[in-house]
């Protein structure tokens, strides 16, 4: 018997597309955020008022992965702003592969600002980089607030975490203090907004955040 | 959570690293698995051995060797073991810390037969990339 080390790591080819992309994304000039959640966190109901919110102001496109259907796609088309589906047919998160094939549908020079909604899942799809530049997520107050302990990596990987569905809270004992300290003991530097896509409330600050984030990224900062 | 596909990329690594070295058969590959991983190692260990199916890696032995979870403390600097990523440090008290070890999903090395047969290009990579043993679903 011969042993023989392995030189090659799991995520080597991932991580090389990604690299692929993050080179076409900056020769396009385009800020791309990755945006996750578990599954129904409120992710496609977001970017529906945000599409509403900032398609005057900046050119906006969405690539949204599912496992199966079209649906979320159409729900934010209606909302004129270009997007394209990507169906992983099994797989529980986007890599960077599915992405980048996904760029020949959307020219990403056309655009200011690019999101990306994850596949619903709050474990795998921070394991896996899309070249982006920022990841976000959203923590819906239903999902209750030990998830942060209990499934630790996508609040470690995101630079926000987004508190959704925020007008459910008179009706639930979630405490955001305490997934928020719980989130930012993972990682002290991790930004937090709280909003509701149905009553609009901190939606304001939402769209804020992207075009600050949009105008660093193009600033170089 | 998403076993399978990385039970393929072991499969393409560790068949990658029998071919460069002749392509004799596969008979142990080792793997290190941090605590923090959300992976679990049965359902790795049988989509692996599905995904093996048809390559020079079939039948072969996954060792898991499971590494804890190590915090270094952002208040006092003290490293150590802790049972999960917001458990309080055993010095100061302070909760959480920057991980040291716990995330990794790492090969390491493969033991492969010195003597015998080689496997010919049709146990490897082909052998992957026309799915194996694994469902329709999940071929490339
Ligand atoms: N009350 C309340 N309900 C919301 C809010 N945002 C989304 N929802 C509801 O939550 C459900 C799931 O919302 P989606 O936007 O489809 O969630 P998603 O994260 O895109 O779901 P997947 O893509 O399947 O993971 C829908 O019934 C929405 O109407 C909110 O702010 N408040
Ligand atoms: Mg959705
Ligand atoms: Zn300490």
């Amino acid at each position: 018997m011969i042993e023989l080390t392995i030189e090659r790591g799991l995520l080597d080819d991932n991580d090389r597309a990604a690299q692929v992309n993050r080179d076409r994304f900056r020769k396009a000039g385009v800020y791309v955020l990755n945006l996750m959640s578990g599954p129904g966190a409120g992710k496609t109901t977001l970017l529906e008022q945000t599409a509403q919110r900032l398609r005057d102001r900046l050119r906006m496109g969405v690539i949204v992965g599912d496992i199966q259907t079209s649906r979320d796609a159409d729900r934010i088309g209606r909302h004129g702003v270009p997007v394209h589906q990507i169906n992983t047919g099994g797989g529980c998160h986007l890599d960077a592969r599915m992405l980048e094939a996904a760029l020949d549908a959307m020219d990403p020079a056309s655009l200011d600002l690019l999101i990306v909604e994850n596949v619903g899942n709050l474990v795998c799809p921070a394991e896996f980089d899309l070249g982006e530049h920022d990841k976000a997520m959203v923590l819906s107050v239903t999902e209750g607030a030990d998830k942060p302990a209990k499934y630790p990596l996508m609040f470690c990987q995101s630079r926000l975490m987004i508190l959704g569905k925020v007008d459910l809270l008179p009706y639930l004992d979630f405490d955001c203090d305490a997934a928020i300290a719980d989130a930012r003991a993972l990682n002290p530097g991790l930004e937090v907004l709280r909003l509701s896509s149905k009553t609009g409330e901190g939606l304001e600050a939402w769209t804020d955040w992207l075009v600050g984030r949009w105008r660093a990224v193009r600033e170089g900062r | 959570m998403h076993e399978v596909v990385v039970a393929q990329q072991i499969v393409e690594a560790v068949v990658d690293t029998s071919l460069r070295h002749g392509g004799r058969r596969v008979r142990v590959a080792r793997m290190v698995l941090g605590e923090l991983a959300c992976i679990d190692p049965e359902t790795l260990t049988f989509a692996f051995m599905v995904a093996c199916r048809g390559t020079c890696a079939e039948s072969c032995l996954l060792e898991i060797r499971r590494l804890p979870l190590v915090l270094r403390c952002r208040e006092c600097g003290a490293e150590g073991q802790r049972a999960g990523p917001v458990e309080p440090c055993s010095v100061c008290g302070a909760i959480g810390g920057d991980v040291l070890q716990g995330r990794e999903i790492r090969l390491t090395t493969i033991d492969v037969d010195d003597a015998g047969e080689a496997c010919g290009k049709e146990a490897g990579i082909e052998a992957i990339m026309s799915g194996g043993g694994l469902p329709s679903r999940f071929r490339a």
